[in-house]
């Protein structure tokens, strides 16, 4: 989700945002926080999901506002762009910390609140199922805005070519507010779905958007379809090679990355995005 | 006009009584100045956890020796700086020794982030004294006999702890073995301590997944899945941060926990954060040098753990031990030292003589500092239980180990010394 709005972005705004990483910090860390007082105020747990993706959302409210700081460097060499977006990683992680402190922040038990699903002599916590089939919904929701409707076609008109769309009536600042909150939306609601089975600190940040990148490496830039398909490659390469061969886990990845960058430079799936 | 005779000896008189003056105030301009002791420790990431209990010791501490008339007389003050990378913290202590002058310098978790400063503090002359960054491997090959570096117990310990229990506890109850490690020296040198103490015992066991996942990993869902597929007796893990939790809740929530038995190392440095609801009884759970509930506990141990729980709402770990260990430890040896040369502030070489078998009261008991600048500690560790008042597991019965039980001599190599036991 991380990658994906990282490619929306990149996709519409031409903007490489390095922040996507902070965004998915801030869902885990507000996650807890909300889940933590909703429960404690008698929220039943079982609802504890729909407090959490809420608090994703609306979290998403800081999406404008950095859009805002964004503006001035839309234009400028991408290099400003990683400076700037780079910057507000580092002012994320301050502003984490002064809020909630230095400390691994882990979520209460409601991790099993679902229970256990058992196949064979394999067990599966109902809860990664369902955290798989969001990722999936939200995908599928993604392909649906961006293909079926109004909003969708707008968007991908000014991905193609900004001045037409702009020529055209199309009122960019407010797309481009829109977009990128969407973007914001993709980061917090992942981080608050995946904090239940995990733990944040303040450095998953940057840890985040290196996997992101290496997603969006393989996939190509401002291919939404490839990113889908990236994560998973990503995802289960990691797990193959942890099965098979543990110290291959990262190196595994970044063979990927190289050999995508030296065979097709544009990604796996950069005609798709055409 | 001339100087008169009279007026030449009013003014070397004056000036002499002006020199007598300040050779007489000197020292008592020393005794007021402050006692600098420059701190590293981890504030942020996984490890924060860990070293903000150690720096809230460091200064709970200090209170208590300032309360007590300071160091001969001398307030102690603490100079703080983040550990972070190797780089970044060679910078720091740096800047501690030469920026900020201080005294002494303590602190450093980090295994990775020692083996940096050891050589940076025998170049500076820098007393340095370590909490808990353990920097054998490095040092035996770099630096055989560091002057200026006081490390901490060795890597191995806890590992050494935890193996011999469970080889006498579980002898013949486990065949098949796996080790979840964080990926640098001290994850490899504690599953290799583990084989071959399990090789001594005649306890033969097949390693059938060993997985190393990097320090701060939060994601072990792959990895526990492997676990899943490795089915092994035993699990062994020596993750020590906030890490070892989510480790344990995600073993748990795949079904891992059940007829698998677990042995954690050293995860008693993180205990509050290991539920009932997902760490299982009875797996063996290490706390290194202090165990907070412990009912044998020293007056010293109780009244520390009853006040660092008023104050934080949490119950102390080992990197509070460590603290105290190393900040008493100079406290007492620059007294030893200025003793032995009539109450003069003594310089670093005579506080460092001072160091090298100088014995004091720790947290968790009585400890020591050897000749080649190893600390002897005692060891805690036990299997855990439900059976208290807390959300979290703790251990029924403490077992307690010695420093010469679970630390190899000095000059002897871990597999040496372990294969001449006597078992």
């Amino acid at each position: 989700m991380v990658a994906a709005g990282l490619q929306l972005v990149f996709g519409v705004q031409k903007i490489v945002n390095l922040a996507c990483g902070s965004f998915y910090a801030l869902g885990a860390y507000f996650g807890v926080t909300v889940v933590t007082r909703a429960l404690a105020a008698g929220l039943p747990p079982p609802l504890f999901l729909v407090v959490l993706i809420a608090g994703g959302l609306a979290l998403a409210a800081i999406g404008p506002i950095v859009e805002r700081v964004l503006r001035p460097v839309y234009d400028r060499d991408e290099s400003f762009q990683i400076i700037l977006t780079f910057a507000l990683v580092l002012m994320f992680e301050d502003i984490t910390r002064f809020i909630w402190g230095s400390s691994p922040y882990q979520m209460g038990n409601v991790y099993l609140v679902y229970g256990q699903w058992k196949i064979g002599r394999l067990t599966v916590p109902v809860y990664n199922l369902i955290v798989i089939a969001a990722g999936g919904l939200i995908a599928l929701g993604m392909g649906f805005v961006l293909s079926r409707t109004r909003f969708g076609r707008i968007v991908r008109a000014t991905a193609e070519n900004r001045e037409m769309s702009e020529a055209l009536g199309v009122d960019m600042r407010r797309i481009y507010a829109r977009v990128f909150t969407l973007g914001t939306a993709l980061g917090t609601v992942g981080g608050a779905l995946v904090i239940p089975a995990t733990a944040v600190t303040l450095d998953v940040a940057v840890e985040v958007i290196v996997e992101a990148f290496a997603v969006v490496v393989i996939s190509g830039l401002g291919s939404m379809r490839g990113t889908f398909v990236g994560a998973l490659l990503v995802g289960v390469l990691k797990a193959v090679a942890i099965a098979a061969y543990p110290e291959l886990e990262l190196l595994v990845i970044y063979v990927i990355v190289i050999a995508v960058l030296v065979l097709r430079p544009a990604g796996l799936f950069a005609r798709a995005a055409a | 006009m001339a100087t008169t005779r009279r007026q030449f000896l009013e003014l070397v008189g004056g000036a002499a009584a002006l020199a007598t003056a300040r050779l007489d105030t000197a020292p008592a301009f020393a005794q007021a100045t402050p006692v600098r002791m420059g701190v590293l420790t981890i504030k942020s990431g996984i490890g924060a956890q860990v070293g903000e209990a150690g720096l809230r010791s460091a200064q709970w501490t200090t209170d208590r020796i300032n309360k007590a008339g300071g160091i001969l007389g001398r307030k102690l003050e603490l100079v703080v700086e983040e550990e972070s990378t190797p780089k970044d913290t060679v910078e720091r202590f740096r800047k501690l020794a030469l920026q900020n002058k201080v005294d002494v310098i303590t602190g450093v978790i980090s295994t990775g982030v020692s083996l940096a400063i050891g050589p940076v503090a025998e170049e500076l002359k820098m007393l340095w004294i370590s909490w808990d960054g353990t920097t054998q491997k490095g040092v035996e090959e770099t630096m055989p006999n560091p002057r200026y570096s006081f490390r901490s117990t060795d890597n191995e310990c806890e590992a050494v702890m935890a193996s011999i229990v469970v080889a006498k506890n579980w002898k013949g109850k486990f065949k098949t073995v796996a080790g979840i490690n964080p990926d640098y020296s001290y994850g490899r040198d504690n599953w290799q301590a583990f084989l071959w103490i399990m090789e001594k015992y005649g306890n033969p066991v097949t390693p059938v997944s060993d997985l190393w996942p990097k320090l701060g990993t939060t994601d072990f869902t792959a990895h526990v899945a492997a676990l899943q597929q490795a089915k092994p007796d035993l699990i062994f893990s020596s993750h020590w941060a906030g890490d070892a939790s989510v480790l344990m809740k995600q073993a748990h929530a795949a079904g891992l926990v059940g007829n698998t038995k677990f042995v954690f190392v050293v995860a008693g440095g993180v205990h509050e954060t290991l539920k009932k609801s997902f760490t299982p009884e009875g797996m063996f759970l290490g706390y290194n040098t202090i165990y907070f509930d412990y009912a044998d506990a020293s007056p010293l141990q109780k009244q520390f753990v009853k006040e660092y729980n008023d104050r934080y709402k949490e119950w102390p770990v080992f990197e509070c031990e460590r603290a105290y260990l190393v900040t008493s430890a100079y406290k007492a040896a620059v007294e030893k030292a200025a003793k032995a040369i009539g109450g003069k502030w003594p310089t670093t070489d005579q506080v460092i003589d001072a160091l090298e078998g100088l014995e004091l009261e720790s947290l968790g008991g009585k400890a020591r500092y050897r000749k080649d600048h190893i600390p002897e500690c005692n060891f805690y560790g036990g299997f855990t239980t439900y059976k208290n008042r807390f959300d979290f597991v703790t251990i029924d019965p403490v077992v307690k180990m010695t420093g010469p039980e679970v630390q190899k001599p000095s000059g002897v190599g871990l597999k040496d010394w372990i294969q001449s036991w006597k078992v």
